[in-house]
């Protein structure tokens, strides 16, 4: 049952990159933000 | 002047009663009776299991926050609801008196959260059993002592096994465990103990990744990526062992019973085992005005509360039906009763259950936990504000038309911790609206890891303290 699928090295570096992290902290909450607004909340 | 009575103070009602009270609070009389006395913030247990945030951190107490908000507490454990027209209350006991206490209502909210099923495993739980729990705030502690023991082991040289996953083959709240699972890997790795443990995740999903919602899919680069493929990274990356598909049956010391889908009974060694239980509904006895008892009516029979869902369709038939889902969370023969987080009953689960070659249904139920309870809440109070000042609801929202954003932490540290993202649209597949096999939106959904993520986490702790104590400007806080 256990696989070998793996993150990649790239993807690792991305993952722990501050400045870049810093960056996806600002997309995703305003995706968050959006999604929740989009979403009803009638 | 209207009488509204909110049943729990948990995500659901605590939410309930904080729009209540701002809404009507000055002009009607809204009631929480609660037999805690304090509001918990769950999510951040994963933490508290492995000693990186204090159990005070969490939680806070009511009453200063409901005084602000024009709201009566009422420190009473709920027993007995009585619906029928005319006379409409709730008894309760008072905790630490034990007296009898009588709540009339025009409006009530059940919102208790879930009642801890541990006797539906044999062996299961920290009072009278051998596994450990994150799913109360004692349990909680109790979780962190022992964890930090076997650390004290392992330090002396020790090799140890460790089981984290569900208990029960119909549990839920997959996502808690998972997140707990990675915190004690994070944290044996900061300890360097790592080496030391055999870290065991044994689940009833049906892949990895499920987390009780049918898995989270997303659009990346022209393809989709599936979060069975990201789990399994995770889990390999940090050398993780998993074992899904699997419904534990009983637990003895040490000894973890399980049959899988294939219908092999099989038993796992442990020396430390934090494993969900399955949740039922508290056991409110429901009466009528004839004095008979009506709780089966009221509640499916796990006790669940029955509300403006299609209830009894097979799964093929619920998952392609989205009108199936509860839209306004109104019991059918009381509509001035509300049922809202985990208290009410869905029609079905949203993962693909599996009955083995041993009758054994292996199934995850559907998690109706966080955000998604804090909405259903806010929806409650928003309608019954319609129906106290207009007569008629005016809000809907199913699980089929949900967002939800849940940040799964993967440690703390605002350093090198990490926590995966995840935005699901809608929560429940909707395989009519959105043409794909998921029923989901693929462009909406997402599913990130990074430190980012850890920070969002640490954010959302922080705001959500904010919010649930009704600070300035706290509605613009999304649940």
């Amino acid at each position: 049952m256990n696989t070998q699928q793996e993150f990649s090295r790239a993807e690792k570096f991305w993952m722990n990159f501050k400045l870049y992290q810093a960056w996806r902290f600002i997309v995703l909450n305003i995706k968050i933000l959006m999604a929740v607004y989009q979403s009803k909340r009638s | 002047m209207a009488k509204v009575v909110v049943i729990g103070a948990g995500f659901a009602g605590h939410t309930a009663a904080l729009y209540l009270g701002s809404k009507l609070g000055k002009k009607h009389e809204i009631t929480v009776i609660s037999n805690r006395d304090v509001f918990s913030y769950l999510p951040s247990w994963v933490w508290l299991g492995v000693g990186h945030m204090k159990p005070e951190q969490t939680i806070f107490k009511l009453k200063p926050v409901y005084d602000r908000k024009n709201v009566r507490f009422v420190h009473a454990a709920a027993k007995e609801i009585h619906p029928d027209a005319g006379d409409q209350y709730v008894l309760g006991e008072e905790v630490g008196t034990g007296n009898e206490i009588r709540l009339d209502y025009d409006y009530l909210v059940i919102a208790p959260g879930p009642l801890l099923n541990f006797a539906g495993t044999p062996g299961l739980g920290p009072e009278n059993g051998f596994t450990h729990s994150i799913c109360s705030l004692p349990h909680a502690v109790k979780t962190r002592d022992s964890y930090l023991a076997m650390c004290e082991r392992m330090k002396k040289g020790e090799t140890v096994k460790m089981v984290i996953g569900t208990g029960h083959p119909g549990a839920t709240c997959q996502g808690a465990a998972f997140e707990y699972i990675v915190n004690v890997h994070k944290d044996l790795v900061k300890k360097g103990l790592r080496d030391k443990a055999d870290i065991l995740w044994l689940s009833n999903e049906p892949l990895l990744g499920d987390f009780g919602v049918n898995g989270v899919q997303i659009k990346r680069n022209g393809h989709v990526m599936r979060s069975e493929e990201f789990i399994q990274s995770v889990f390999n990356d940090h050398g993780i062992r998993y074992q899904v598909q699997t419904g534990v049956t009983k637990v003895e010391e040490g000894k973890i019973h399980w049959q899988n889908y294939e219908g092999d009974e099989g038993t796992t060694d442990f020396d430390f085992a934090m494993l969900i239980p399955a949740f039922k509904g508290q056991p409110f006895k429901y009466v009528n005005k004839n004095g008979e008892d009506i709780t089966s009516k009221m509640t499916n029979p796990a006790g669940f509360v029955l509300v403006d869902g299609k209830y009894g369709l097979p799964y093929p038939e619920l998952a392609q039906t989205p009108e199936a889902w509860p839209s306004t969370y109104q019991t059918p023969a009381y509509p001035n009763v509300f049922a809202a987080g985990i208290a009410f009953a869905p029609p079905g689960p949203i993962s693909k259950p599996f009955t083995n070659k041993n009758n054994l249904l292996i199934a995850p139920a559907p998690p109706r936990t966080g955000m998604v309870s804090g909405v259903i809440g806010r929806l409650v109070a928003l309608n019954i504000a319609d129906l106290i000042e207009t007569g008629k609801t005016t809000h809907s929202e199913p699980m089929t038309e949900m967002v939800a954003a849940c940040i799964a932490s993967m440690g703390d540290s605002l350093w090198d911790g990490n926590a995966v993202t995840i935005v699901m649209r809608p929560v429940v597949p909707d395989r009519k609206k959105y043409q794909n096999e998921f029923g989901r939106d693929l462009f909406t959904s997402h599913l990130e890891m990074g430190v980012s993520g850890a920070w969002m986490k640490f954010m959302l702790h922080h705001t959500f303290m904010w919010k649930f104590k009704a600070r300035p400007g706290w509605t613009l806080i999304p649940e």
